[in-house]
């Protein structure tokens, strides 16, 4: 069990051809992820990696049985890209571009809403199920084992880096993740950390979830109503960056584009007082991490 | 996002039909005085700045007659309005007002949706308003896929108590901002005030435009405008330009990004977005002394490892160095090592009284273990966690400079 990804996802890359795009179809073919299809059109009947390519999802749809999409395309093709995947009843998109224009992004996130499919991203470095030895995306480079190994823990960030960190010290203290989630570094973004707290609750190999926060957003203020509405009861153990920040003035942005504080929403320090206040074991560095696991897990 | 200065934004909403004052930017007070006499008094001198506030800040003048123009337009220049110097100011006809409102349109993030709110009092800020009178305020959310309604904006306006003509006028005139938005890629496109004007004329008195930067590509009628990037709270400072030069050496590979603080001992190197977040606050908390930001990844060429690192080293009171990332999948850390000792080499830095402490983990982290300590700077990968090479960097400066903790109090 893991959540997002299994190794049921039937994988179809839209813009397999290009040079990252390739790179990464290899990286997730050998860690074990079953990547059927690639999408370029023009390029139809090639293929990378031995993954045969086709100029539309329809054809693809109809020469194999897909349900997950990784999104590869430059930013001004994305839109059509993800309409297409939704139109084929790919159930599961996720968009590593960055840097779409917001107004797509919009229609995207609507087009998503109203068929009942999942989007992760844009901007998301991927997500990862190590004991369905399956990740979408480039996640985990070549050397998967050093930061993700097998376990009970789920993990959030908006940040990809920190996403391997965080998980990495899941590892140190002794454990493993069930699904890590890069869930992307923009505001306007597919997967909420709100909207994956159903699906860990819902999940039995998680036992716990860490939440990597940084400033801007409501995402950790809207977590902390769903825990203290009770929909979510497994331990959420959260750390957030950039306290700095609040020392600056305001209209800086720093680290991602998200970083938009409006009135008191999005504050690091209100942020941690919320989820304090909802249950949530709140870290005041980033190494209590392992101390609370160790406490939750033993 | 990126502003558009206020006359730029004013420039495209006459071009979509929407009623702005007579005015004209200018650069000098002696221009301001011939665009006054041009327009007529009184007028309204406005600095052209890309921050909020103006009118707090002192930066918008009303002018009465020829002989206050020049010394007015003179005090402008003189200014900085939220550290930006004036540059331009905007002469623009005063417009006698009945009624102030209030009309903008932005991307509601948590609705993701494009919302239009609209007030029958206008002139001040929108929280204040929303807060002493939140039933003068109408907000609606529009389908991201379909057009503007007209009936909408019929039904904002007659809900907020319009009438007749000027209701008429204020939903065409709703209308066409959305379009405008929409047309525009913008995140923000706001009214404030929307002058009532003494014979029943709405005009566009202030606006502020802000633009998609990702949507630039698609925007020909915005590429010469130039918009301010909303990343700093102030101009760029002359180092802070030269990183970005240095970044734009080789745009496509690797990404940083720079900012200046004021005094701090520490040059901070760090990376991706999240993990400098944390290092910083952890740095902070160990009490260390960052003299910069940075956000420094993506796989970096050694020539810009290089040049970024000469940088952050150069600023002034800058003692020691904290180079650090999480675990990363894609950047070189041999190629990181290259970089970082060539530049300490290059400005004769002797790493036993200059305190640098490494902590990168990725590709080829053997390889750059050995660059970094043949160059006698003490690495470390995955045997310390972000927070205890922190840590590390704050205890190392102590112990190279016994009366550091000392240092903040002059």
């Amino acid at each position: 069990m893991a959540i997002l990804v299994d190794n049921n996802s039937k994988t179809v890359i839209q813009g397999i051809t290009g040079r990252e795009a390739s790179m990464v179809t290899k990286l997730m073919l050998d860690y074990g992820t079953p990547v059927v299809a690639g999408i370029t059109p023009g390029r139809g009947g090639q293929s990378v990696e031995g993954v045969p390519v086709y100029d539309t999802m329809k054809e693809a749809c109809n020469n194999h049985n897909l349900n997950t999409s990784l999104v590869y395309v430059p930013p001004a093709a994305v839109l059509e890209a993800v309409l297409e995947a939704v139109e084929n009843k790919i159930h599961t998109i996720l968009i590593v571009t960055e840097n779409i224009p917001q107004h797509d992004v919009l229609k995207i996130l609507d087009s998503a809403k109203n068929n009942n499919v999942r989007v992760v991203g844009p901007n998301s470095v991927g997500v990862i199920s190590p004991s369905e030895h399956c990740k979408i995306g480039a996640i985990g480079g070549d050397n998967t084992e050093r930061c993700f190994v097998p376990g009970s823990v789920g993990v959030i960030s908006r940040s990809g880096g920190m996403t391997a960190e965080t998980s990495w010290m899941v590892k140190r203290a002794g454990f493993g993740v069930s699904t890590s989630v890069s869930i992307g570094g923009d505001a306007l973004i597919g997967s909420t950390p709100k909207s994956l707290l159903p699906l860990f609750q819902n999940d039995q190999e998680t036992k716990a979830v860490v939440l990597f926060s940084e400033p801007g957003t409501s995402f950790e203020e809207d977590v902390a109503d769903y825990i203290a509405a009770g929909h979510f009861t497994k331990p959420l153990i959260s750390y957030v960056a950039g306290h700095f920040t609040e020392d600056l003035p305001e209209g800086t942005v720093f680290g991602h584009a998200a970083a938009m504080i409006e009135g008191n929403v999005g504050r690091p320090s209100s942020k941690r007082k919320r989820l304090l206040k909802a249950g949530a074991y709140v870290c005041e560095n980033f190494d209590d991490i392992i101390k609370h696991l160790q406490k939750i897990l033993r | 996002m990126a502003r558009v200065l206020e006359h730029d934004g004013k420039e495209i909403l006459k071009k979509n039909e929407i009623q702005i004052p007579r005015g004209t930017a200018v650069s000098n007070p002696e221009e301001a005085k011939q665009a006054a006499v041009r327009i007529g008094f009184p007028v309204i001198l406005k600095a052209l700045v890309p921050a909020g506030k103006r009118g707090k800040a002192g930066a918008i003048k009303l002018v009465h007659n020829i002989y206050e123009v020049y010394k007015e337009a003179e005090k402008l220049f003189n200014m900085e309005v939220s550290h930006f110097p004036v540059e331009q100011i905007l002469v623009e006809q005063g417009v006698a007002i009945k009624k102030e409102l209030y009309l903008s349109i932005a991307i509601d993030k948590i609705e993701r949706k494009p919302v239009v709110i609209a007030s029958s009092e206008g002139g001040v800020d929108i929280e204040e308003i929303s807060r002493k009178n939140p039933g003068k305020v109408k907000k609606v959310h529009i389908d991201p896929w379909s057009s503007f309604p007209s009936y909408k904006g019929v039904e904002i306006w007659s809900d907020l108590g319009f009438k007749g003509k000027v209701l008429r006028q204020a939903a065409a005139l709703t209308t066409r901002l959305f379009n405008t938005f929409k047309k525009h890629d913008a995140t923000l496109l706001e009214v404030n005030p929307l002058v009532m004007s003494e014979d029943d004329v709405l005009v566009a008195v202030d606006v502020v435009l802000s633009v998609d930067e990702s949507a630039i590509y698609r925007q020909p009628e915005l590429k010469n405008i130039h918009p301010a990037s909303e990343r700093a709270w102030r101009p760029l400072t002359e180092l802070e330009r030269h990183m970005v030069a240095i970044n734009e050496e080789d745009p496509y590979r690797g990404t940083a990004r720079y900012t200046e603080f004021d005094g701090g001992d520490i040059g901070f190197m760090c990376g991706g977005g999240g993990a400098s977040l944390l290092l910083m606050d952890a740095l902070i908390k160990s009490g260390g002394r960052p003299a910069n930001y940075s956000e420094v990844g993506g796989n970096p060429p050694e020539n810009k490892v290089y040049g970024l690192c000469k940088g952050i080293i150069s600023k002034e009171g800058v003692r020691g160095l904290f180079l650090a990332h999480n675990i990363t999948s894609n950047t070189q850390i041999n190629v990181v090592a290259r970089g970082v000792t060539r530049a300490l080499h290059n400005m004769d830095i002797n790493v036993s009284v200059f305190p640098v402490v490494v902590r990168e983990a990725g590709t080829h982290d053997a390889e750059g273990k050995k660059i970094f300590e043949e160059a006698g700077i003490e690495y470390h990968g995955d045997d310390i966690t972000l927070t205890q090479a922190a840590q590390l960097m704050a205890d190392k400066m102590r112990q190279v400079y016994p009366d550091y903790d000392q240092w903040g109090d002059n």
